[in-house]
């Protein structure tokens, strides 16, 4: 499917790659179709592909001239790392805020969050990260501003990738604050976004269970209020909230090419990005693949989450 | 006999309620700012202090009584290029949501009341869309018809066309299955008929909320593209272009804060209103407001 | 026989733009230990929100007046973390509808036995144990498994045993039944409302029964209180209000009922509408709707007078009470 679509649309990567002075050179250009096999009919060079897919083949880049998942393999822990935190933030935050604003509908405090979670939902990201980077980089010097390490700082031995366990894993405990130092700034400007949307969605999801009988039959047993929230509401509420963090992960991508690329961080974002302009196939289709196989993992994760927190869920 | 309007009629029903929805401050925030930009947008050419292009030798001014939001790297009047900025973003995203709602409202219209294989073709394709990062296409569609702010409208339309398509096909479905269609089709009434009197009556209200709420996002999208380089070309006063620049003159910062704000105000707006009609059109809180 | 609950003059309304809506218009009654206490009327009456001010359940804005004296204390004016404890504990309640009065989500081992360790700190196992036991009382066969089971694995009337047993976990002395039967077939009704009778005569438990089922009621309640439009118009032992009721309201519930001895006979509807708090009449709420009606109904709240018999009543125009007034 991937490759259908991207040899759908007009324009010649080669053209594209090469760029206006070498692509006016034909010698160039069949030199570059025929290393990359686009000089073949496009049957053949779907059968080509199709076959070095099943091998893990994703190609080479048009671009780093390495195979794609070479690439692949070094973007993704970065922005897995940088995904992930944003998601368990907005989770924490826009959870907590939902509930509060449930709780307290149409009071005060509800308007206030609304007007914070709207205004989450609203900020372009990118100039978020740039006024955040303004006042915590520029001005404050609270946070270094780019990259996943200061360039002094040497990488820990790789296990996952991800730099913070990574760190922790080998006791490096200057480099975990360092990359924890790194890591704040971008993970929060990308939680800004579903930080909105989940609280947004955690407060219908609560309102709709407040109305439910079961909620007053354990008010009445005399359970304590924070019980009550979290054991019964929140139980009932998460199936909605669940499916909205699940669909999260696609929005992050979005915010992930935009905020990479402010913040310099060496991912999947940045490299999507790179890809796209460059019209870099074999690497645009890795990456929709790699966000396709998280998609279908996703769904499967919260699927199983579903049985797991609602019994009926089994019997359907 | 109208069986739609004689068992209920939500539309009706969410008319009468939104008086009480403007109480709400909020609101009446988000409906005072969306006009604002609207009108913003229509009048530009009059109440802009400055032409948006015009360049001079103030370059980097900061805010000032001349130039009140300061001047840019070129010496353009930041102001003007805002004001102006609302006559690209606000009607293209209109535009867009227009088109993209034309198209999946059709597609996802078609898919709900004929099911079968068409169903099963327009939600498959929907889904694929929903698999890939909206920007990712995005940018792929750009690079491939080359930058310009005409392509990334194409762009957006093409990754937003199914989340239309899934709510006008749900609402189809459960009206189709609700009991009033039902009812008139026992008293003899064409499907058709119960399409256009009793389906599309239900379906406006959910459909003003979504494109309320899909003009913020796409306004978002659009100026993220621009921000990105692949909408809108210098020198054209876009938001997301301005905030672009504004990030290689961090000292300036009035040359890209100010485009930020405009962004985020007009998305609020957006937003506000979309949130409060939701409320507005929820069948529960009509029942609640009823007092039932 | 000792008063356990004295209600006073209890007031529920909400404040709104034109001035306060009264709900439940100054009902006062008194339950004892060991009895069923019930109280009667058609929906919109007041009786679930006279329930639900006694538990501190009522939703968000309304306002409460009143004293509701438990064992010399005063739970409308206790403090909210101790009118908490005494929730379950003291006043327990069981809703009307099993389906959703049950948490969906949760096995029945943690709804029946979460309060038991919050509220008494048992341990886990002694909780258990005290699960089975409860279980057993309310005769759900099998107590072991149902533990580990969930809402949606029961039915109706199991799910009715689960929440009374839930509801006297903590060993409550008054236990509020909002229409315990009316969701359920006929002939589970039966049974859970002799499980009731017989908690409330071995575990010396007071019962409130709520419910517009007189039928109910006359079989079950030791003494009745009829309500209509937020105010009491009847009340007194079962065998004066039901069997021979003298307000006109109650004598219309009471032949809007089938009779078992004349099966033939016509029953007789109450004409109208009960009316709501927004469009309560001036005077005797019921006048419009009554067939005895005389001109001074329409403007002064008749007064609950007691009679003889024993019994309270609101009507101006009965003969008893207008003698007494004279």
């Amino acid at each position: 499917m991937a490759f259908v679509l991207t040899h759908l649309v007009p324009g010649d990567p080669a053209v594209a790659n090469l760029g206006d002075r070498a692509s006016a050179d034909p010698v160039a250009v069949r030199i570059y179709r025929e290393h990359f096999g686009l000089d073949k009919p496009l049957p053949v060079q779907y059968f080509v592909y199709l076959g070095n897919l099943l091998h893990g083949d994703l190609g080479e880049s048009e671009q780093s001239q390495r195979p794609v998942s070479t690439d692949l393999a070094e973007y993704i822990p970065a922005t897995a790392e940088l995904a992930i935190t944003s998601i368990v933030l907005a989770c924490l935050l826009g959870i907590t805020l939902g509930v509060i604003a449930a709780l307290n509908r149409n009071r005060l405090s509800d308007q206030i969050i609304r007007v914070v979670s709207l205004g989450g939902m609203s900020t372009p990201q990118f100039w978020l990260a740039l006024v955040a980077l303004y006042i915590f980089f520029y001005k404050l010097s609270w946070v270094p501003g780019s990259g996943r390490l200061d360039a002094i700082v040497l990488p820990p031995p790789h296990l996952t990738g991800l730099f913070t366990i990574d760190s922790l894993a080998a006791g490096q405990f200057d480099v975990f604050a360092n990359s924890i130092q790194h890591l704040i700034l971008p993970a929060c400007v990308l939680a800004a976004f579903n930080m909105g949307l989940f609280t947004r969605f955690t407060r219908s999801a609560v309102l709709e269970v407040l109305e439910n009988d079961y909620v007053r039959t354990a008010r009445a047993k005399g359970l304590p209020e924070l019980t009550v929230v979290f054991r019964h509401i929140l139980r009932a509420a998460s199936p909605p909230i669940l499916t909205v963090v699940g669909l999260a992960f696609g929005n992050v991508m979005t915010g992930t090419v935009l905020v990479e690329n402010i913040f310099s961080w060496p991912g999947i974002g940045q490299y999507s990005y790179r890809s796209a302009t460059a019209l870099d196939l074999p690497a645009i289709v890795g990456v929709m693949l790699f966000v396709a196989i998280v998609y279908i993992l996703v769904n499967m994760v919260v699927d199983i989450l579903y049985g797991i927190i609602d019994p009926r869920v089994q019997l359907a | 006999m109208s069986v739609g309007a004689a068992v209920s009629n939500p539309l009706a029903s969410a008319w009468r309620l939104i008086p009480g929805a403007w109480r709400q401050p909020l609101t009446v925030v988000g409906g005072i700012l969306a006009v604002s930009w609207l009108l913003i947008a229509l009048l530009a050419p009059l109440i802009s202090p400055y032409d948006p292009l015009a360049q001079s030798a103030a370059l980097y001014q900061a805010p000032s009584a001349a130039h009140l939001m300061g001047t840019d790297e070129l010496g353009r009047d930041v102001f003007s290029r805002v004001l102006w900025g609302a006559r690209i973003s606000i009607p293209l995203a209109m535009l867009l949501v227009a088109l993209a709602f034309t198209i999946g409202g059709t597609l996802g219209g078609l898919a709900g009341y004929l099911g079968g294989w068409v169903d099963e073709l327009v939600m498959r394709g929907a889904d694929f869309v929903f698999a890939v990062p909206t920007i990712l296409l995005a940018m792929a569609v750009v690079a491939a018809l080359g930058p310009g702010l005409f392509h990334a409208v194409l762009a957006v339309v093409l990754v937003s066309w199914p989340g239309h398509a899934r709510v006008v096909r749900g609402l189809v479905r459960t009206t189709m299955e609700s009991e009033y269609v039902a009812v008139g089709r026992l008293l003899g009434s064409p499907t058709h008929r119960a399409l256009t009197v009793d389906v599309l009556p239900n379906i406006a209200g959910p459909v003003i909320v979504l494109a309320a709420l899909e003009i913020g996002n796409a306004i978002l999208l659009l100026s993220a593209l621009s921000f990105l380089g692949l909408g809108a070309r210098p020198p054209a006063a876009e938001w997301g272009s301005m905030v672009s620049t504004g990030a290689e003159h961090f000292e300036a910062w009035w040359m890209g804060d100010f485009p930020g704000l405009a962004i985020v105000s007009v998305v609020l707006a957006f937003n506000l209103l979309g949130d409060s009609l939701r409320d507005a059109f929820d069948p529960k809180a009509i029942i609640k407001a009823r007092g039932a | 026989m000792t008063t356990l609950l004295s209600v006073r003059d209890l007031r529920v309304w909400l404040d709104t733009a034109r001035g306060p809506l009264p709900i439940v218009d100054g009902v006062s009654f008194d339950i004892s230990a060991g009895q069923v206490f019930g109280l009667a009327g058609e929906s919109g009456s007041g009786k679930t929100i006279t329930a639900l001010a006694l538990l501190g359940l009522l939703p968000a804005g309304a306002r409460t007046g009143g004293s509701a004296i438990l064992d010399g204390r005063d739970l409308m004016t206790m403090r909210t973390a101790q009118r908490r404890r005494t929730r379950g504990r003291e006043v327990a309640m069981v809703f009307q509808d099993p389906m959703s009065s049950l948490h969906p989500m949760l096995t029945i081992e943690r709804q029946l036995t979460e309060h038991l360790r919050y509220q008494l700190g048992m341990s886990r196992k002694e909780a258990d144990e005290r699960a089975v036991e409860l279980l057993t009382e309310v005769r759900i066969p099998n107590p072991e498994a149902a533990l580990r089971g969930h809402p949606h694995q029961f039915s109706g009337g199991m799910r009715q045993r689960i929440q009374i047993a839930i509801a006297l976990a903590c060993e409550p002395r008054l236990l509020v039944a909002d229409e315990p039967t009316t969701a359920l077939d006929v002939t589970v009704q039966a049974g859970i409302l002799r499980l009731l009778h017989r908690l409330c005569q071995e575990k010396d438990l007071a019962v409130m029964l709520i419910t517009h089922d007189l039928g109910v009621l006359s079989a079950l309640a030791d003494t009745v209180t009829v309500m209509y439009a937020g105010r009491v118009v009847e009340s007194g032992p079962t065998a004066q209000v039901m069997g021979r009721s003298r307000h006109p309201y109650t004598r219309g519930l009471v032949d809007s009922l089938p009779h078992p001895e004349a099966a033939d006979r016509a029953l007789v509807p109450i004409a109208g509408e009960p009316a709501g708090p927004e469009s309560r009449p001036a005077g005797c709420a019921f006048h419009p709707r009554c067939r005895y009606m005389e001109p001074p109904c329409a403007t002064a709240v008749p007064p609950l007078i007691r009679i003889d018999d024993g019994r309270e009543m609101a009507c101006p125009v009965d003969p008893l009470v207008a003698s007494l007034a004279r």
